[in-house]
């Protein structure tokens, strides 16, 4: 490991940028708030007591993993056959398609959000359609619905992607060979190509996971006030109420969680994948 | 085990006409070779023989049974693949079990004939091991084991061999000869080494462009190919240009540049080429097929010692002899050659 002052300026720049400052989150959340100031130097376990006895806050941290979940599902299960489609498309194509998943990401989140209201807003193209159809107008933005389509629209290229790298190392040939056993289409892929694309699909879940469960912007864009999640809540605890300890102690506990649920999940994915591991 | 018979078969992709109006019929229990230049339709062929492209012309029937329309899982072949196309997270047993799996045979049958499969080509004991726990010849034998143990109607192998190192593919070529002979089962083998073609095959089918150009035993395709393009593609020739002036039951004489010789074929008038083997070629040998030249190059090969023999203008024979006597480069030598070692071809092909 001759090479590993490399990684110094990285490690240098991390230090200072991210644990320091989570050092400090992390004395925060054991201070006093008091009236008429963010926090004084007294030791207390209060602002933890609270997040873990209040059933506000758990209820808010439920639904955020509810629907970072539902978020990650959904673009797996919409993600999946765009990769596929971009994987074995000819070789000719394959770029035009990445392209075209990636294109999105070059326009910022906030654009992209408010592109969803000329679509979805009570005014927005689908209600106008509803409407001339004689229909009811529909609620699809300032909620969970329309928080969830933003969501998904904007992490499916990071699922379809890390999928569409997997599909890519599977050989047309060893599915062929499959096909010559014996194995249906439908059988090929549940036995074949499925299995040996879960490197990618773990991958996906994983970051569409991550991604999902901190986002902030797409939340209030999209969800308006009528969605709550944790990312949001620390910053109203921090920034509105002034209450600097307990916003620390329900991002350190908000933290906690998620890492305990990551861990467990790689544990998982690294059984599954054991074929892989050389 | 069944026979093969290609009828016209026809693909094209694009404006390129990738197999064109192939005919070929092989016999139960034979082994053929496809052999050619890398895009010459070879492994297009196996393809749609395979059920993995569909031809745009023509049928394919295994056994008089037209499956052309057929889906390949319904056509009962093994297929070895150069890349072996493992399944890679599944073992060695479940791999060759994957086959009988999907056919719904049952559990003690599929581990009695994995077992049995995996005995015959050496890899018992190994059936607990992941596809990357192995080494390239282990993983060739697997596929070879996973494409058998179906009991197949057809074995279809591309290019098995290409990515083993020189000396196990030296001897693999004769194991999976043995093996086809022990099963008796009908072969298609896509290959552009010649030598490989050479060893296994019972016939071989030399393809160029699409075109099938000669279907013969080896021997057959070495010393009596129908081209020239063949006799320049299957091992080294010499080519002396000249025209046919005489006929004899068979016997023909050429006169060339550099005389007159007495040689063999059929059917040529015109310009002809002759193909002068360079181990027909001898030194200081009997015969009334003599050359005069000049010895320019030498080169030690172990077994042999090959010559650049110039005889003329335009005129360098390869010569290979054995290392017993040696000539020096400006040496003065006689070249002769048996009539019956003087092939003669119609010069009218472009060579390879």
């Amino acid at each position: 490991m001759r090479r590993s002052w490399l990684i110094l300026p990285v490690l240098l720049f991390l230090a200072v940028l991210l644990v320091v400052p989570y050092i400090n989150m992390v004395r925060m959340s054991f201070l006093v708030k008091p009236p008429g100031a963010p926090f004084i130097n007294e030791f207390t376990l209060a602002n933890y007591a609270r997040v873990f006895t209040d059933g506000f806050y758990w209820m808010i941290l439920r639904n955020t993993f509810w629907y970072a979940i539902l978020t990650t599902f959904l673009t797996l299960v919409l993600g999946y056959p765009l990769a596929y489609a971009i994987a074995r498309a000819p070789n000719r194509r394959r770029p035009l398609l990445l392209m075209l998943l990636i294109a999105p990401l070059l326009v910022g989140v906030v654009i992209r959000s408010y592109g969803w209201l000329i679509l979805l807003g009570r005014v927005g193209l689908v209600n106008e359609m509803l409407r001339y159809f004689g229909r009811q107008p529909a609620e699809l933005m300032y909620n969970e619905i329309g928080m969830i389509i933003g969501l998904v629209h904007i992490f499916m290229p990071f699922m379809a992607l890390s999928i569409a790298g997997a599909l890519q190392n599977i050989s047309p040939d060893v599915e062929r060979a499959a096909r010559s056993l014996g194995a249906s289409p439908w059988k090929t892929f549940w036995r074949i190509t499925w299995p040996l694309s879960l490197p990618g699909v773990f991958a996906g879940i994983l970051l569409v996971f991550v991604l999902a469960v901190s986002s902030y912007v797409i939340p209030i864009l999209l969800g308006g006030n009528n969605v709550l999640v944790i990312p949001m809540l620390v910053v109203q605890l921090l920034l509105d109420a002034f209450n600097w300890p307990l916003g620390s102690a329900l991002a350190m506990v908000f933290f906690g969680l998620t890492a305990m649920l990551l861990w467990a999940y790689v544990k998982i994915m690294n059984r599954a994948l054991r074929w892989s591991l050389r | 085990m069944a026979s093969i018979r290609l009828h016209d078969l026809t693909k094209r992709f694009g404006r390129v006409v990738a197999v064109n109006r192939l005919r070929l019929e092989i016999q139960e229990g034979e082994l053929v070779t496809l052999l050619g230049p890398s895009g010459c339709g070879k492994t297009t062929t196996l393809r749609i023989i395979g059920g993995f492209e569909h031809p745009d012309g023509g049928d394919v029937f295994f056994a008089d049974r037209a499956v052309t329309r057929l889906p390949p899982e319904k056509r009962n072949t093994g297929i070895v693949f150069q890349n072996y196309a493992l399944f890679p997270h599944l073992t060695v047993n479940e791999n060759v079990a994957f086959g009988l799996e999907v056919r719904g045979v049952s559990r003690p049958e599929i581990a009695r004939r994995v077992g049995a499969i995996l005995d015959k080509v050496q890899l018992s004991g190994l059936g607990g091991r992941y596809v990357h726990q192995l080494s390239g010849g282990q993983q060739q034998r697997t596929a070879l084991a996973r494409a058998l143990v179906i009991s197949p109607q057809v074995l279809l192998l591309d290019e098995p061999l290409a990515n083993l190192d020189a000396k196990l593919r030296e001897e693999m070529r004769f194991y999976i000869r043995h093996l086809q002979q022990e099963f008796g089962i009908t072969t298609v083998y896509v290959t552009h080494d010649q030598a490989e073609a050479m060893v296994l095959a019972d016939r071989i089918v030399v393809m160029r462009d699409g075109v099938l150009q000669q279907v013969g035993a080896p021997h057959e395709i070495y010393q009596r190919p129908q081209t020239a393009w063949v006799a320049d593609f299957i091992g080294l020739s010499n080519f002396l240009r000249g025209t046919v002036v005489n006929r004899q039951n068979g016997q023909v004489s050429v006169r060339t540049p550099m005389g007159t010789f007495d040689a063999i074929g059929t059917g040529t008038h015109g310009p002809v080429l002759m193909v002068l083997r360079p181990e027909s070629l001898h030194f200081q040998g009997a015969g009334a097929n003599r050359l005069r030249g000049i010895v320019r190059e030498r080169a030690f090969l172990g077994n042999l010692l090959d010559y650049r023999v110039e005889c003329g203008p335009d005129c360098v024979l390869r010569v290979q002899a054995d290392p017993s006597r040696v000539y020096q480069p400006g040496e003065q030598v006689d070249l002769t050659f048996a009539p019956s070692d003087a092939w003669v071809v119609p010069d009218q092909d472009e060579r390879a």
